[in-house]
């Protein structure tokens, strides 16, 4: 893993509007994105992780290109995003989706469905087609003559294998997985992720890697950003993050992880509430206000881009959840620290 | 009596379909304790919720054999072979007796009428014999579907995996919980009983007219003001003088449009001190916060539009920008503005003597609406506790969404109506099939929490059917796991998790990704996946995955019991742990 970014995300904004009334007028916006600045270094894994509705799967296509962009830039090995042809840069940036089932044409076999990249850029055609599907087919644990076989006589995991080998077929710098193994068993989630790193190692790829399961995306990632309604609220190396969160989002999600050893039963109440709406966000920390946290109303004026705590550790500061930023007395943060007060909301995290 | 809630034992099922028999379960064992969560996990295809509908009499499949009782009742019901024969011909007896029967009806009009008439009597007859033997031989499984009917609910109910599609769109949540409850006949007398108010809506249709103003004031509140207005102009004697003014309601609505959010922008304009400058510009730190405080929809920050207001003139001339903004806003009440003129200039145009008998004509229409809405509308005592259902399950704000629908909640929201909807007829088992495996880790986090209070509040049991062995740690008491339609291995939790004895749950256990295991490091996964189940051996189904050949795939290996209360299926090779092999 190198140094040299590959994308540049800088103060990224997707609104998307919402039409209603006489003559549709925009009455409101979603904000989807809201203000994200990102650098995915080449060859590395970005996990991002958030609940559903904090705008990863946004932010995953609009930094594809998919859908247009409202305002900021992303920036593409140094080119802006929307200055690059489609066709190029489709040759570049690939995408698996979640559900494998949905993203595949039902009436098309496996060999038109991998192939069909290679022959929309005229890369290949004929038995030579058919002979870099059946590589393709190969080197995601495929067998050959899975090749004139339709998308519904597979499994969900074999789907998912199909799904990567198209993506893989334009031989990609990089490649965005929107939440792919959700919608697998356990164990073939284990097996596509233990092929999700062969690849990576094989091809030199780049990964962003979009889940809401938190202990999938440590495992795969070398950095992990925590989204929260449209904004990064923390950024670090996927160990430091999970050994030392320090926005309390991170600590919640961190807690809510169910553990598999019955013995340290935790008896944690879980924060309150949903993710509010995008549509109308609360104005300041948007997670120190669903906490209700007293100090909520001190980060309304303050300036929440993202602050580097301790080197490649990014927190956004605010008053209400991270509050040990505002002293820097403790380099490490005791997850009980700031639910003591006596105001402190309805959740902890346990012992 | 024993403490044994539900005992499932030797459950053997097969479904029919177009390639012959399929086996779904083969004899699955086990028992939930009364207070106690059991959980069941395996992999999709294991049979884990076929279990389940089995148990509350849902499920599609023949049961073969085997019993599943609760509180000592049993609940799987299959007539005799015998009784089912009867019932099949006797069903046939009464169509061909019914067909000769209309025969008989023609035979009299057309050819012969004494010879047609004995025909049609006689067919009749042992048409209604047939049907009455039919009845019943077939009485036993109707009482039995009777019980059924009164367990699902009252005493066993379930929870399903995707509250979305168990949910009924077109009903509020209000609605769907009383139903549920009036069909159990949980609901308590309601404070004005039915035929009271048809009473009220038939004789007093003003009450109606008053319940409506209370519910929608300020829509009422125009119509009305509108009727009086008119009904004045006419006794008065100025309807023609008003008649020409009219049209200048459209000013009238452009004015309000554009004035109407004007009060609270600047409301909040002063509280937060912000100045105009700062909130139009785009690229300010700020905006963020300002653009939210100016109540969002009608912002001074939408008006980026083009040919009027770019930015620089925004920034520049924020007052002229704001007057422009403020008249572009306004255009918006054009055609309500022009609707509403029309509307009054009809009524005033019209003589006063046929605008009444409109009038009375139309509201006498409209009657008919009124009541009929009224009628459905749900009795305060029960919507009252409906509420305090909803209170139970830790809805915030029960109060507005009683009156939602299931696609105005978030998921975690529907799954708490949903697991209210169960809890209302209290049961003493809850069967929740997946019921996080759609959802956040946050939510996933606060329904676990919520389904154990219940527990220990109410003593519900619970089987928690799921694949996350994660939840299982944190919920569960025993665990029984599943492989391919059999109970692989049942254990209390912290045994099972200490000391794992099946290959299946060491592989489970393995290839779950989770905090404390080495980053990047190759996950031990369970090579292939479940087999299809018209391809089950015989013996022991983990080592048909794994690909093993011999004796094992043959024999079917016995349930033994390691210690006390642990139980696994026997396979010399699957209980070996050197021997396993993961990819």
């Amino acid at each position: 893993m190198s140094e040299e970014s590959l994308i540049e995300i800088t103060n990224l904004r997707k609104w998307f509007p919402i039409k209603g009334g006489f003559l549709s007028q925009t009455k409101k916006f979603v904000r989807a994105v809201d203000g994200v600045s990102l650098n995915i270094k080449r060859g590395e894994t970005l996990g991002i992780v958030g609940e559903s509705g904090c705008g990863k799967t946004t932010l995953g296509r609009v930094l594809m290109g998919l859908i247009p962009i409202t305002d900021g830039s992303v920036r593409y090995s140094g080119d802006d995003i929307r200055r690059i042809p489609n066709k190029k840069i489709r040759r570049k940036m690939q995408i698996v989706f979640q559900d494998p089932g949905g993203s595949m044409n039902p009436r098309m076999s496996v060999r038109s469905i991998v192939g069909e990249p290679l022959l929309v850029n005229g890369l290949s055609d004929g038995a030579e087609l058919t002979q870099k599907v059946a590589e393709l087919l190969d080197s995601v644990g495929l067998k050959r003559e899975h090749m004139t076989r339709y998308p519904h006589e597979f499994s969900g995991g074999q789907k998912q294998r199909i799904a990567l080998a198209r993506a893989l077929s334009l031989n990609p710098e990089f490649i965005l997985l929107d939440e792919p193994t959700s919608a697998l068993d356990v164990s073939v989630q284990a097996q596509v992720l233990n092929l999700l790193e062969d690849i990576q190692k094989n091809r030199d790829l780049t990964f962003v890697f979009i889940s809401h399961d938190l202990a999938v995306v440590r495992h795969i990632s070398d950095r992990v950003a925590v989204m929260y309604l449209g904004k990064i609220v923390e950024l670090a190396d996927a160990d430091e993050i999970y050994r030392n969160p320090r926005h309390a989002y991170t600590k919640v999600l961190i807690s809510a992880i169910p553990n598999p050893d019955p013995s340290i039963r935790r008896d944690r109440v879980p924060v309150e509430g949903d993710v509010p709406s995008p549509v109308d966000p609360p104005p300041g920390c948007a997670f120190g206000h669903r906490l209700k946290h007293p100090n909520w109303k001190n980060s309304i004026d303050m300036d929440l881009s993202l602050r580097e705590v301790s080197p490649g550790h990014w927190v956004q500061p605010c008053p209400c959840c991270t509050e040990d930023l505002s002293d820097h007395v403790n380099a490490k943060s005791d997850s009980t620290q700031i639910h003591e007060s006596s105001e402190s909301p309805e959740w902890e995290r346990g012992e | 009596m024993s403490d044994n809630l539900l005992e499932i034992s030797g459950l053997r099922v097969h479904f029919d379909t177009l390639d012959g028999q399929v086996e779904a379960l083969n004899s699955v064992d086990f028992e939930v304790k009364k207070q106690q969560i059991m959980g069941l996990v395996g992999e999709s295809g294991c049979g884990k919720s076929v279990t389940s509908l089995v148990t509350i009499g849902l499920a599609t499949c023949e049961v073969d054999e085997g019993s599943v009782k609760y509180e000592g009742d049993e609940l799987l019901f299959q007539d005799s072979e015998s009784t089912r024969k009867i019932t099949e011909v006797s069903g046939y007896i009464v169509v061909i007796s019914v067909l000769l029967a209309i025969l008989g009806g023609f035979w009299t009009i057309l050819i012969e009428p004494i010879q047609g008439r004995n025909i049609l009597l006689g067919s009749l007859a042992v048409s209604s014999t047939a049907w009455l033997v039919g009845f019943f031989s077939s009485w036993e499984s109707r009482a039995h579907e009777k019980f059924m009917r009164w367990v699902r609910g009252n005493e066993i109910s379930m929870i399903f995996q995707e509250p979305m599609t168990a949910l009924n769109p077109l009903y509020s949540v209000e609605k769907q919980i009383s139903e549920v409850m009036r069909e159990h006949d949980r609901l308590v007398e309601p404070e004005t009983p039915t035929i009271n108010r048809v009473g009220e809506a038939i004789f007093s249709p003003i009450s109606l007219i008053i319940r409506t103003i209370q519910a929608k004031p300020s829509s009422s509140f125009v119509f009305f003001s509108i009727l009086a207005f008119v009904i004045l102009a006419h006794r008065r004697g100025f309807a023609d003088e008003a008649q020409s003014l009219s049209p200048y309601l459209i000013l009238v609505a452009i004015l309000y449009y554009s004035i109407s959010d004007i009060v609270p922008t600047f409301q909040s304009l002063f509280q937060r001190k912000i100045t105009l400058q700062e909130e139009i510009g785009m690229e300010s730190n700020v905006s963020d916060v300002s653009i939210w405080t100016i109540s969002g929809p009608r912002s001074v920050k939408y008006s980026l539009f083009g040919f009027l207001l770019n930015r620089e003139l925004l920034k520049r001339f924020p007052m002229v920008s704001l007057f422009f903004y403020r008249l572009r806003q306004g255009f918006g009440g054009v055609p309500i503005g022009m609707a509403i003129a029309l509307v009054i200039y009809l009524m005033l145009w019209m003589p006063f003597s046929s605008l009444m008998g409109m009038l009375v004509i139309s509201s006498l229409l409209a009657l008919p609406i009124v009541i009929w809405a009224d009628f459905l509308r749900l009795d305060p005592a029960h919507s009252r506790q409906v509420r305090e259902i909803l209170e139970e399950v830790r809805i915030p704000n029960p109060e507005a969404v009683v009156k939602m629908y299931p696609h105005e909640l978030s998921g975690g929201m529907r799954q708490r109506v949903m697991i209210g909807m169960m809890m209302s007829c209290e049961p003493k088992l809850l069967i929740a099939d997946e019921p996080t495996t759609a959802l956040d880790v946050t939510i996933q986090a606060q329904i676990l929490k919520l389904m154990r209070d219940l527990r220990d509040e109410k003593g519900t049991s619970i089987l928690l059917i799921t694949h996350d062995l994660g939840v299982i740690a944190e919920m569960c008491d025993d665990v029984t796991v599943m492989y391919a339609g059999r109970v692989v291995e049942r254990a209390p939790v912290n045994e099972l998790f200490a000391n794992p004895l099946h290959a299946y749950t060491r592989g489970l256990m393995a290839c779950t990704p989770n905090l404390a295991s080495t980053r990047k490091s190759v996950l031990p996964a369970i090579p292939g996946q479940v087999a299809n189940p018209s391809d089950f051996v015989s013996g022991c189904r983990f080592c048909q995955r794994m690909e093993r050949v011999g004796e094992t795939l043959f024999t079917r290996p016995e349930m033994i019991e390691e210690s006390l209360g642990h139980w696994v299926e026997a396979c010399p090779i699957c209980l070996d742990e050197t021997k396993d092999k993961w990819e």
